[in-house]
């Protein structure tokens, strides 16, 4: 079961990747994966990495990289804000989910087990806390995107990297779906700001609950891709 | 009159099979080298783009095809990959004895169809106790009425997980019989893939036979005429066998050649150095007299000769040349050419099975010693 789940999750990666990367090869010396659209006009592209310089050319269809040079004295990631801001979203978000994922179940299960009744009576304060929890993880990818785009720019010399392009374009998405999401925890639409529950009497709070949970699981795999390219760059394959 | 060119027809097939080559099965060989998964999704391609099943004749579905043309193509796909070629080609080993023996009727059954979907057959002729020396084969075949029962175990049989029929050689009152067996008959069993030392997109895997049932109808040719049949077979992809060897060194070339031209050791392109440069004359003069061997090879059997030297040759000959270039083309980049993110040590793991699948090195020279004491000169 847990094998099909990891294959499954598998193909999904390697059909976004064929997505996004094109073409891949892999560097000689780290064995990251590199995308073979990123090599400029002379077939020369450096690492990420590593830093290795490559010549990479496709010969019959297989990539042959030569390393031409080695990129010594690379800049550091500026006081290294990024590598730690990246751990404050990624370390609170799931929360924030697991959070609204609770308060969910609480409001499913509240009519058929009326046992649970003075545990709801915590549910405001898991709402609050939960929507704490959204606006500083969200907030806070803030810092981790310019932070990103600070080290991309120094240590990474602008160079177009696809998994920087992806990063990019998926902190944007995540700070969408968080906004979204916040917008809706914050309004009470979804999960009443009194009882902190959903009102099963409303199709419009059901849709909203349902709609924000969605959001959020959607933040989720945004949010678990852009570590795992992030850690990749960081400490290869 | 000699005349080395291909036809415009040839040359066309050729450019086909290169670009299938570089879109589909070199980007795809390290993927599918390191899971072991059979290449289906390229398989279902090059069924499509008419690159599977030359062999069947055209009254049963096929494009007319000469085994010339054939190891053309063939060639061109080992050289992105001589494990995903061999899952394509493989087909053509157990068609060809039917192609040879079989009835019209078991042409229509089983050759026929293969044309018109994409389906699998495989060669089961090797057994655990029987690899080079076919004779000692001993899975038997009991005559029970009108039908045969099979008991045996067939060993390192290609395509066995996916083959929807099975080219089977048995023992039927001591005579060597062939049989086609469809794969869903009760009592056939199929192991798990063999983790071999190449050629992992190519499916390998123990193929059981316990009171397996045949129909007489299914029987190829007649009692004990098995071993002909099984070995005349040989006299058709024996050239098809050296084309893929010959793609192992065309990759082995082209991926030295490549590196060298870039690489810089000394304050000079390697190439500059002769230990390097020699390395790439030789493995392009070798290739070079592997091809004609084998285009030689394939030529007489389409002329309708006896080329079981000639196609004996190729494959031997072929095949150490393809082991050589392979070991070189890893020489030539050094360090990188014992790592498993190029792809040279790939070619060493893939090359080294054409020196022993269909007839070991040593049964080559065998078979042409063989022809040759039946000769006064050698001309």
């Amino acid at each position: 079961m847990i094998g099909d789940v990891r294959r499954l999750v598998a193909k999904v990666a390697e059909r976004f990747k064929g997505k996004f990367y094109g073409r891949t090869f892999r560097c000689p010396v780290c064995h990251l994966e590199l995308a073979l659209v990123d090599a400029d006009g002379n077939r020369l592209m450096v690492c990420p990495l590593c830093g290795v310089v490559l010549d990479v050319e496709e010969v019959y269809g297989h990539a042959v990289p030569v390393v031409l040079e080695v990129e010594l004295h690379r800049p550091q990631p500026k006081m290294r804000v990024h590598p730690m801001a990246t751990h404050v979203p990624i370390g609170l978000y799931p929360f924030a989910v697991l959070g609204v994922g609770l308060l969910l179940l609480a409001s499913l299960l509240a009519p058929l087990l009326p046992g649970i009744q003075p545990l709801l009576a915590k549910a405001p304060t898991v709402s609050g806390a939960t929507l704490v929890l959204l606006i500083l993880s969200v907030g806070l990818s803030v810092v981790t995107l310019g932070s990103g785009l600070w080290d991309w720019n120094r240590r990474y010399r602008r160079r177009p990297y696809r998994q920087i392009r992806i990063k990019i374009v998926f902190s944007i998405a995540f700070l969408v779906l968080g906004a979204v999401a916040i917008g809706l925890h914050a309004s009470g639409a979804a999960f009443s700001t009194t009882t902190g529950l959903v009102d099963l009497a409303s199709p419009l709070a059901v849709v909203l609950a349902a709609a924000e949970m969605a959001v959020l699981t959607a933040g989720m795999v945004v949010i678990a891709t852009l570590g795992h390219i992030g850690g990749t760059l960081v400490f290869g394959r | 009159m000699m005349d080395f060119s291909l036809s415009s027809q040839q040359q066309e097939q050729v450019e086909r099979a290169r670009t299938f080559t570089k879109e589909w099965i070199a980007p795809k060989a390290v993927e599918y080298d390191r899971t072991g998964e059979f290449p289906l999704e390229i398989c279902r391609e090059a069924f499509k783009q008419g690159l599977m099943n030359p062999h069947v004749p055209a009254e049963y579905g096929g494009t007319p095809h000469t085994v010339l043309d054939h190891c053309l193509v063939l060639e061109e796909l080992a050289t992105g990959c001589s494990g995903i070629a061999t899952a394509i080609d493989a087909n053509g080993l157990s068609q060809y004895p039917v192609i040879l023996a079989g009835t019209d009727d078991q042409k229509r059954r089983f050759l026929a169809p293969m044309t018109e979907t994409l389906q699998f057959s495989a060669y089961a002729v090797t057994e655990p106790e029987a690899g080079s020396d076919v004779s000692r084969v001993k899975t038997t075949a009991t005559r029970v009425g009108n039908d045969y029962l099979l008991n045996g175990i067939k060993w390192w049989i290609t395509n066995g997980s996916v083959a929807s029929w099975y080219f089977v050689l048995a023992r039927a009152e001591e005579k060597s019989t062939a049989f086609i067996v469809p794969a869903d008959t009760p009592g056939i069993i199929r192991g798990p893939k063999e983790i071999n030392l190449g050629q992992h997109a190519s499916n390998t895997v123990r193929v059981s036979f316990e009171d397996v049932k045949v129909s007489a109808e299914n029987r190829l040719g007649e009692e004990g005429e098995g071993f002909q049949i099984a070995m005349k077979t040989f006299d058709h992809t024996r050239p098809g066998v050296a084309s893929g060897a010959n793609g192992i060194t065309k990759a082995a070339l082209n991926i030295a050649l490549s590196y060298a031209k870039r690489r810089r050791t000394f304050d000079k392109k390697l190439i500059s150095n002769q230990g390097i440069s020699f390395k790439l004359a030789e493995m392009a003069t070798r290739l070079d007299a592997a091809k004609y061997l084998t285009y030689r090879a394939a030529w007489l059997f389409d002329r309708g000769e006896d080329n079981a030297r000639e196609a004996a040759e190729a494959k031997w000959f072929a095949a150490d040349v393809a082991m050589q270039a392979a070991i070189e083309c890893a020489q030539v980049l050094g360090g990188y050419g014992f790592t498993t993110e190029m792809p040279a040590e790939k070619l060493i793991r893939d090359a080294k099975i054409y020196q022993i699948y269909e007839g070991a090195t040593e049964i080559q020279k065998m078979i042409i010693v063989g022809k040759l004491m039946r000769m006064k000169e050698v001309y």
